[in-house]
């Protein structure tokens, strides 16, 4: 039998749908299922009733089923206005949107505001066959799922004869005429009330199981869903039964290969849980079981009514976030983008605080802070940024009444009252791009500034003139191509010369903070602010226009554009020429009894490393840095403040150690060797075999050349091997290790089951064990080496490298170029020992990998290259035959100097 | 109607099977290396043009259609086996911007009443469809010239870019659900420049920098609604479709926030010829959600991105050079993760040439591979 292909769907996020798991789709968003839904429509309570759309996302649901259709509701401006509403909602935006209307119009109405792929509820061949395949294929134009009631023109089916042969009619239709995906036809073959009192209604719900099980066997990919409320409808007022109902029914409809249904998931027992009497009845009902199945089931509601137990069983959960103090659940609302508690919280931190002001500037705006770094990181989208400023928007509402008697007060008493700051918002002339800028103003808006916004291709003259006739108190310029660039630098001349004394911000795509403070800042006296992102607007406005904060943020800021400009022009740092550079290497006095022989040369492959070998050579610390932990370890554990979150951090790692270590659910692999070697000039040579006659390949290093004062060496790796002409037989060492074998498949599987926490717990511990893994080849080298084996350091000690000798890695402070790893994996045949690849930005995979090289000598040491000038750079191109540019790009850290002047 | 998946037997699909086929760069960074100016792209035509055209570098392939189709050629013999037209703002939306006052500097706001008039206005219209026209005549001519020289067809595609309106954000502060304009009139503008794209001789139809989802489903169904009313459905001569979108750090679409892989699933049953990103990110950055996108989609994978980051202070503003780029994607072919490879912003001929030289006989992704993404 071929595999079905699961639903897939999507809101801003996928949604796949998992084999043997029901899909959840909400109801209360629908106004024929709920009344209060319905209601706030009505009125045109619209915020509220977004809440209910992000209640059901919480409650789980996987899908929200959206439907107006009310008498006295327009269904196109309804449904328009509401989906509309939820796209600028990211915590409900996430779902898919079920659009389910009975009018043509409302549907592809709601179509049109879906970015992703929702579902279409419902199409039939009610209206015959000509109809049917009309929708059908505006529903595919659209691209979404569709469910298809079983109705013809004849009309519903009831009866599993007639479920089935509308249903297989339909899905033939659509399959082979209109080409529609078969995993995206949803079947609803009619949930009907049983328990009426009809006796022809007693075999409802078995014709829609049986019928179900048909669909799955018959029509292959389709799915099934129901509405499953209907089922109960006798017993409305009596929670208790018909949570039981809808339960017990779902559990055999499930089990026939019912897919999804509509139901509230506030109103579903867990079938395990209810009381086996009423199970045993409710399913006598269900299954058409015993002809007074009905009659007992009544009675029996009607006693557990009368006994008041006739209410739901579920309870509302209160959030835990609202345990926190007021500053966490301020922050926590701004961050989810939560306005239900806004307005009381805002009120509490006002009360602790003293003043409306101090809320804001304070644990407002350190929310915003906490946004803005998220965004910045890539964990947090746009549209959560203009949702988080909404609800700020709201709590500075509630805040404003307050400033403002605060100034009455102050102006009663005589003092000078500060309005509210005034932004001129322009998309400088030549550009038409302000998608980014409007976001920017929404933001800014949201925190109480008056925003005027002046729109695109604005040119110099209209925005200075606007500025000065509005009197703003900040001018922010955007844009998003280069040739804008140059239109900023013309308005920031233009504000000098006709005197503005007023903040400057700029931002937009191009833009750069560096660009800011080379380019436009010098041109103007006052502060010129470059502005990453939408989240970063406000705190930067605040700051210019606070009484208290302007001075420290302005002076702070003429800093830190100081310093760039300065990094900007060269030459930045004194350096000497590299032929003094040479001429002070590191001083070593060459004696054959500091030049040990490793006892083997070549290399040797380690597969299967014993994890179990490699726990005691962690260093822990690292691993709390991972979780934002600052600390050492094992201090840390008993941090005050942070010990208790370190404490449940080591147990977990440990945990999940200890299982990977049992489990072989990840595999170490490494490679090493060591070479014949001698310093050549700022080479190291490397030898095929001891006769030394042959040179098997170069390593090449950097030397230091910047801020060597004095007597100061200036050093290079290469000064720890031995020089040829000393005739002393040196060798140096390489190695690759990883223990990210498997890693990804573990971390997926984790994902998969939706547990984030020890997916990113695994590949911490996976680069410490990696890095272990390196300390451990280390230990067992200097032993192989000789002058290891009585060293006698605790595990510890050699976390701190109390040994001698070093492992310098390419890529890191002194050796800083990436492609000498290229020789190392030539070396040791990296590749083919242990899988371990370089990308060809000479990136090691898999994750958790590490690789270097072995200096034996005592005085081998760590330091930091620093920065280097043209002259090496050229001397560099020359030994390692790669083009002056190419080395610049990878050294472009380490230049002393722009390449571009 | 049948979904659109006539691009299985399309010349191009063919080509996607054997090897990674090279699509062009930066017109707008091209452009700029020839230091046109004002008077330049105005010509005689728009010589009275009440504001800067400079940068609507769309009008140029009207006014100076020697340059353009200089830079065509170069990017075709640099090696470019799909060319886009010169038409990334060539709607009467994105044009209006640089012909009609903004009503914000008057204190008014863009509006659905506002944009209404946009895509009703004549002036408007005929100058994006004629641009659009034009443009994709100058493409199929050198396209079909190059092609004939060296032996190798090459495909001009259709370019459909993401408006300067969004669908999917509110520029209200005290209205989350205000939109500027709405899907019919998105899906309007799309329509006519789509219709103008295929009369001027496009072989594909590309809809790119895809920020806003829903920008773009209103363009593919303005695609869809165009070949069903205009009878290439009936016909069977469909143009394939290209679709590529422009993400963010956490591999959002910029403007929408919809995610790589939901973004596939809103878009699959358009049955493109290719789908993927470009723009925005540069390379380095793009690299797990394209891989994403891989594994996900079962149709070719193209990926054309900025040359890096920008970065003002560098000669073409952005960071990356032809060596790096064709690095860069020359790990993407080694991976197995593409199909389509080139460049955008910050990519000049000289790019496109180090890519494709760097991708010569470097293994396309496997088509088909994917059967059931269980």
């Amino acid at each position: 039998m071929i595999e079905t292909k699961p639903l897939r769907l999507s809101g801003s996020q996928p949604f796949t749908q998992q084999p043997g798991v029901y899909i959840m789709i909400g109801e209360r968003t629908n106004v024929a299922g709920s009344p209060k839904f319905a209601k706030l429509v009505k009125e045109g309570k619209y915020e509220e009733a977004v809440s209910v759309a992000r209640q059901q996302v919480e409650n789980g649901a996987n899908v929200l089923d959206i439907c107006m259709d009310e008498g006295m509701i327009d269904g196109v401006a309804a449904m328009t206005r509401f989906l509309l509403l939820l796209a600028s909602e990211p915590e409900v935006a996430k779902v898919p949107f079920m659009v389910d209307s009975s009018k043509w119009e409302v549907i592809e109405a709601g179509l049109k505001c879906l970015q992703g792929k929702g579902i279409v509820n419902s199409i039939s061949l009610k209206e015959g066959e000509a109809k049917f395949r009309e929708n059908a294929a505006t529903v595919l134009k659209y691209g979404a799922a569709v469910v298809v009631m079983a109705f013809d023109e004849q009309g519903q089916a009831a009866t599993y004869e007639d479920k089935i042969r509308i249903s297989e009619r339909a899905y033939r239709i659509l399959v082979d005429e209109i080409g529609f995906p078969p995993e995206d036809i949803i079947f609803d073959p009619n949930i009907l009330t049983v328990a009426t009192g009809m006796e022809e209604h007693n075999n409802y719900a078995v014709d829609f199981i049986n019928a179900t099980r048909w669909i799955k066997t018959n029509l292959p990919h389709a799915k099934v869903s129901g509405g499953v409320s209907n089922i109960s409808f006798s017993f409305r007022g009596n929670n208790k039964v018909r949570e039981a109902m809808h339960s017990a029914f779902l559990y055999h409809a499930i089990a026939a290969g019912m897919d999804m249904g509509i139901v509230n998931a506030g109103m579903l027992e867990v079938y395990e849980e209810i009381e086996p009497e009423l199970k045993t009845m409710v399913e006598d009902v269900l299954l058409n079981r015993r002809p007074d199945a009905t009659e007992r089931l009544v009675d029996y509601g009607e006693a557990l009514k009368a006994a008041g137990a006739g209410s739901s069983s579920s309870e509302k959960k209160t959030e835990e976030w609202r345990n926190g103090t007021v500053e966490e659940r301020l922050a926590h609302a701004l961050v989810k983008g939560i306005d239900t508690y806004i307005e009381a919280d805002a009120e509490e931190a006002r009360v602790k605080l003293g003043r409306p002001l101090q809320v804001i500037e304070g644990p407002l705006m350190d929310g915003m802070g906490i946004v803005g770094d998220l965004f910045g990181a890539g964990k947090m989208f746009l549209p959560q940024v203009v949702k988080s400023a909404r609800v700020m928007k709201k709590a500075v509402a509630h805040l404003t009444p307050y400033m403002e008697a605060e100034k009455a007060a102050l102006a009663a008493a005589g003092e000078v009252v500060k309005a509210q700051g005034k932004i001129l918002l322009a998309t400088v002339k030549g550009d038409v791009h302000d998608i980014g800028k409007n976001i920017v103003g929404v933001v800014l808006a949201c925190n109480n500034y008056d925003v005027i916004d002046l729109g695109v291709m604005v040119s110099c003259e209209k925005i200075l003139e606007r500025a000065k006739a509005e009197k703003v108190d900040i001018i922010g310029l955007s844009g998003l191509i280069t040739p804008s660039l140059d239109e900023m630098v013309h308005v920031a001349r233009e504000m000098e010369r006709q005197g503005f004394k007023l903040p400057l911000l700029i931002g937009g795509a191009t833009t750069s903070r560096r660009h800011t403070a080379v380019k436009i800042a010098p041109h103007y006296s006052e502060p010129v602010v470059h502005v990453l992102d939408a989240s970063r607007a406000v705190p930067v406005a605040t700051s210019l226009l606070s009484d208290e904060g302007k001075e420290a943020f302005v002076t702070q800021h003429r800093a830190e554009y100081e310093e760039l400009r300065k990094a900007h022009a060269a030459p930045r740092q004194h350096v000497v020429s590299l032929e003094t550079a040479r001429a002070r290497r590191t001083p070593i006095e060459w004696r054959a009894e500091d030049i040990p022989t490793p006892t083997f040369i070549g290399v040797r492959a380690l597969d299967k490393f014993p994890l179990a070998t490699l726990k005691e050579f962690i260093d822990w610390s690292p691993l709390f840095h991972a979780w934002g932990l600052k600390g050492v370890y094992p201090r840390i554990l008993e941090h005050e403040e942070q010990g208790e979150q370190a404490r449940l951090i080591f147990a977990d790692a440990n945990k999940l150690l200890d299982r990977m270590i049992a489990e072989d659910l990840i595999t170490a692999r490494g490679v090493y060797g060591f070479f014949p070697a001698s310093a050549v000039g700022d080479d190291i040579e490397l030898y095929t075999d001891a006769t030394r006659g042959t040179v098997l390949d170069k390593l090449h290093f950097l030397r230091q050349q910047a801020n060597r004062e004095g007597s100061e060496p200036c050093r290079s790796l290469v000064d720890f091997i031995a020089p040829k002409e000393t005739g002393l037989r040196d060798h140096i060492g390489a190695f690759a290790v990883t223990s990210g074998i498997g890693l990804k498949d573990l971390c997926d599987e984790f994902r998969a089951a939706n547990d984030d926490y020890n997916a990113i717990m695994a590949e911490a511990v996976a680069d410490r064990l990696a890095e272990a893994f390196a300390e451990c080849l280390h230990k067992r080298v200097r032993d192989e080496w000789g002058y290891g084996l009585d060293e006698k350091l605790s595990p510890e000690d050699l976390i701190h490298e109390k040994y001698r000798g070093i492992r310098p890695a390419p890529g890191y402070p002194a050796c800083p170029d990436h492609t000498e790893k290229g020789t190392i994996w030539r070396l040791l045949d990296v590749e083919a020992n242990t899988g371990m690849l370089i990308t060809e930005s000479f990136a090691m995979w898999p994750g958790s990998s590490v690789s270097g090289l072995y200096f034996a000598h005592p005085e081998s040491r760590y330091f930091s290259l620093g920065k280097i000038d043209r002259d090496q750079v050229a001397d560099y191109h020359e030994r390692k035959g790669m083009s002056v540019e190419e080395v610049e790009r990878w050294l472009g850290q380490s230049l002393n100097y722009d390449p571009a002047e | 109607m049948q979904p659109m998946n006539n691009a299985s037997s399309h010349p191009l699909k063919k080509i996607l099977e054997n090897r990674i086929a090279i699509i062009d760069g930066a017109m707008g960074t091209t452009i700029r290396t020839y230091g046109m100016k004002e008077k330049d792209i105005r010509g005689e035509r728009f010589k009275d043009a009440p504001k800067d055209l400079l940068n609507n570098g769309d009008i140029f392939s009207l006014t100076q259609p020697e340059m353009i189709c200089d830079i065509h050629r170069r990017f075709l013999e640099a090696g470019a086996d799909i060319i886009e037209t010169n038409t990334f703002g060539a709607t009467s939306i994105t044009q209006s911007e640089f012909f009609v006052d903004d009503p914000r500097e008057h204190g008014g706001r863009k509006d659905p009443e506002f944009y209404q008039k946009i895509i009703d206005d004549r002036m408007l219209v005929d100058l994006a469809h004629e641009i659009n026209e034009q443009s994709a005549r100058q493409c199929r001519e050198w396209a079909d010239r190059v092609g004939n020289a060296t032996g190798r067809q090459r495909f001009v595609a259709g370019a459909i870019g993401p408006l300067t309106v969004s669908l999917s954000n509110s520029p209200d502060a005290d209205d989350p659900g205000f939109r500027v304009v709405t899907f019919d009139q998105v899906k309007t503008a799309y329509a006519q420049q789509v219709r103008a794209l295929i009369a001027g001789g496009s072989d594909l139809l590309l809809v790119e920098t895809i920020f806003d989802s829903l920008n773009a489903k209103a363009a593919l169904v303005a695609i869809r609604e165009v070949f069903d009313e205009d009878g290439y459905t009936a016909k069977k001569t469909e143009l394939p479709v290209m679709i590529s979108a422009a993400v963010g750090r956490g591999g959002e679409t910029l403007i929408s926030a919809q995610t790589t892989e939901a973004f596939w699933n809103a878009v699959e049953h358009v049955r493109p010829l290719s789908v993927g990103l470009n723009c925005s990110l540069g390379p380095d950055l793009m690299y797990p959600f394209l891989e994403e996108l891989s594994e996900k989609a079962d149709v070719a994978i193209s990926c054309y991105p900025n040359a890096g980051l920008p970065n003002p202070l560098s000669e073409t503003g952005f960071d990356l050079g032809p060596d790096d780029m064709a690095r860069f994607l020359g790990d993407f072919a080694r991976g197995g993760l593409i199909n389509i490879a080139g460049g955008c912003c910050g990519n000049t001929p000289e790019h496109i040439a180090a890519i494709a030289k760097a991708l010569e006989g470097k293994a396309p992704r496997k088509l088909g591979q994917i059967e059931v993404a269980a």
